[in-house]
C-alpha cells in the first residue's frame, strides 16, 4: 500500500514538473504541451483512442500469446532434442538479426494489412527470448533433482512436467516480462506498413501533420498499454512463481 | 532380526564402478537382510554415494558385478522406483507444500491423488508436521525440510529404503533429537534402511550392523554387527560396549583415512 502511495506521490511531482517547466519557461505547445491539452485531445475522440488502443491490445496479446506459446514449445523441444537444437538455434539467432522493419515489410506482402501480419511481427520479436529463456531454465535444473524422480521410477514426461518446467518458470518469466514490451513494440511497427486503426496507426498520422498534442496522447496511450500488460505479466508470474528464486 | 528370511533383500558381490580414471568402488561384497537396519561409514570420497546411486538404480556397475535385489541378479536400472531413495539434500518442491511434497513419489507411481494426501495428513503427527500441512518447503526449518523428505521416503512403501547422510546438514542436537525419532518410526514400520553417514557415532547407534568402508576404490573393509539392545536411549553413546564398538569402528576407519591422506599428500 505505501509503495502504491509512493508511486501516485512519483507521478504527480513528475507531472507537476512537466507542467511548471511548460508555464515558467514559457514552452509553446509544439515542443511540449500542456497536460491538460493532451487529455483534451483525448476527451475531443474518445471513441477514436480507444479504438487505436483496443486494436492494438488485441495485436500484442496475439503477437505475446503466440511467442510465449512457441517459445517454450522450442525450448522444451531444443532442451529434448539437442540435434535439433543444434540445427535449428544458430538458424533462430540469424532471424533475429534481421531488423524488425525489413522483417515487417516480408511480412506485410505475405499476410496483407492484417490484424495477423501485426500480430506475426509482434510474434516474431517475442519468441526468441522465451525460447533462449525456456532452455536455459530446464538446462539449469538441478541433477540430484532429476534423479530422484528417476528413482521413484518416473520418466521423462512427468520429470518435465513435474519437476523441469516448474523449475524453469522463473526464467522463463524473465524473458515473458521483456516479451510483454517488445511485442507492443511489435504490433506498433506493423501498424507503420500501413493500416487505418491503431496507437501505431496514430503516432504516424500525428508525425506527417506535425500535430505535437495528438503526438503525445498517443504516446500517452501506448506507455498506459505496455505498463499495464507489463503489470499483469509481473502480477502472473508473482502468483504462479510465489516461491522466490529458492534453491 | 527376528525372523531372519532365507535370502537377503539386497546382495551385491565383486561390484566395481570406474569413472574415467578413477575407480571409485572395487570388488564391493556386501548383503542387506529383511528388516534390518545397516549403517555404511567411511572416510570422505570412499565411493559410498556411488554405491548408493547404484542400489538406487541411477547408475549401472561395471561389467563383471553382481546385483541381486530379493534373491533375483538384476541391473541397476530395474531398481529404478523399487527402492525409496532419500538424498544428502532434501531436495523438495519450492511449488508444492508439505503434503503435495510428501506424496510426490506416490503420484509419481499413479497413486489416487486424494487417497495419498489423506495418508500424509495421518502420518503428520508421526514426523511431528501436524499443522504444517499447508505450508510450503521456505517456510520452513531445516530439520522440518528434512522430516518432510524422510516422509516423502517413508511414504513410498518399498521394501528397501536407502537414506543418505539426511542429518548431515542439521546442528548436533536437532541431530541426535532426529536419530532417536527415526530409530521410533523404524520401530513402527520396520523397513529394510541402508543408511549412509560420516558420524560413527550416528552409525552405531542407530545399526544393526555397521559396514566400514575402505578408502577409493571403495570396498567392505569390516563388517561389525552392533549387538546393543533396541529400543536403544540417549545414554547408549556413553555405555562402555558402546564405547568398544566405536573404538574398532574408529580404529579402522583411521587406517583408510590415512591411507587416503598420505595417498593424496605423497602424489605430487
Amino acid at each position: 500500500m505505501k509503495a502504491v502511495l509512493r508511486l501516485v506521490l512519483g507521478l504527480l511531482i513528475a507531472a507537476a514538473v512537466w507542467q511548471g517547466a511548460v508555464l515558467a519557461f514559457g514552452i509553446r505547445p509544439h515542443i511540449l504541451p500542456r497536460l491538460e491539452m493532451i487529455w483534451g485531445a483525448v476527451l475531443q475522440a474518445p471513441h477514436a483512442y480507444w479504438q487505436g488502443f483496443l486494436r492494438t491490445l488485441i495485436e500484442t496479446l496475439i503477437g505475446f500469446a503466440m511467442g510465449a506459446f512457441i517459445g517454450v514449445l522450442n525450448g522444451v523441444v531444443f532442451f529434448r532434442l539437442p540435434a535439433l537444437r543444434d540445427m535449428l538455434l544458430p538458424i533462430f539467432v540469424v532471424s533475429q538479426t534481421i531488423p524488425v522493419i525489413a522483417f515487417g515489410a516480408l511480412v506485410v506482402l505475405w499476410f496483407g494489412n492484417t490484424l495477423m501480419a501485426k500480430a506475426i511481427i509482434a510474434f516474431y520479436l517475442t519468441f526468441f527470448p522465451v525460447t533462449v529463456n525456456t532452455l536455459l531454465g530446464l538446462n539449469s535444473v538441478d541433477p540430484r533433482q532429476v534423479d530422484l524422480l528417476r528413482s521413484f521410477g518416473a520418466k521423462g514426461p512427468q520429470i518435465l512436467f513435474r519437476l523441469q518446467l516448474p523449475m524453469a518458470l522463473p526464467q522463463i518469466f524473465v524473458a515473458l516480462r521483456l516479451a510483454a514490451s517488445l511485442s507492443l513494440v511489435g504490433a506498433i511497427v506493423g501498424e507503420w506498413f500501413g493500416d487505418t486503426t491503431g496507437l501505431g496507426v496514430m503516432l504516424l498520422q500525428a508525425m506527417y501533420n506535425e500535430n505535437v498534442v495528438a503526438l503525445w496522447a498517443a504516446i500517452f496511450c501506448c506507455a498506459i498499454l505496455g505498463t499495464g500488460f507489463y503489470a499483469l505479466v509481473a502480477w502472473v508470474e508473482r502468483r504462479l512463481v510465489f516461491w522466490g528464486a529458492e534453491q | 532380526m527376528a525372523e531372519l528370511a532365507d535370502t537377503p533383500l539386497l546382495e551385491m558381490s565383486r561390484v566395481s564402478k570406474t569413472f574415467g580414471p578413477v575407480q571409485a568402488l572395487n570388488g564391493l561384497e556386501f548383503s542387506v537382510n529383511a528388516g534390518e537396519f545397516v549403517t555404511v561409514v567411511g572416510p570422505s570420497g570412499c565411493g559410498k554415494s556411488t554405491l548408493f546411486n547404484i542400489v538406487a538404480g541411477l547408475e549401472e556397475p561395471d561389467d563383471g558385478g553382481i546385483l541381486r535385489f530379493k534373491g533375483q541378479s538384476c541391473h541397476a536400472a530395474e531398481l529404478l522406483g523399487r527402492v525409496s531413495f532419500m538424498p544428502q539434500r532434501d531436495l523438495l518442491l519450492p511449488w508444492r507444500n508439505v503434503v503435495d511434497n510428501a506424496i510426490l513419489a506416490n503420484e509419481i507411481e499413479g497413486a489416487n491423488r486424494k487417497e495419498a494426501r489423506a495418508k500424509a495428513l495421518a502420518m503428520l503427527p508421526e514426523f511431528g508436521l501436524a499443522g504444517f500441512e499447508k505450508q510450503y518447503p521456505h517456510q520452513l526449518s531445516g530439520g522440518m525440510r528434512q522430516r518432510v523428505a524422510l516422509m516423502r521416503t517413508f511414504m513410498f512403501e518399498r521394501e528397501l529404503m536407502l537414506l543418505d547422510e539426511p542429518f548431515g546438514a542439521l546442528d548436533a542436537l536437532t541431530r541426535t533429537m532426529m536419530q532417536r525419532w527415526l530409530l521410533d518410526v523404524w520401530q513402527r514400520h520396520r523397513r529394510t534402511i541402508l543408511f549412509i553417514t560420516h558420524d560413527v557415532d550416528e552409525a552405531l547407534f542407530l545399526g544393526d550392523r555397521v559396514l566400514v568402508m575402505s578408502a577409493r576404490p571403495g570396498r567392505v573393509k569390516m563388517n561389525c554387527p552392533v549387538p546393543l539392545p533396541r529400543p536403544r536411549h540417549a545414554d547408549l553413546v556413553t555405555a562402555p560396549e558402546f564405547i568398544a564398538l566405536k573404538r574398532q569402528v574408529l580404529d579402522a576407519i583411521e587406517e583408510e583415512a590415512m591411507k587416503s591422506f598420505t595417498l593424496s599428500t605423497g602424489a605430487h
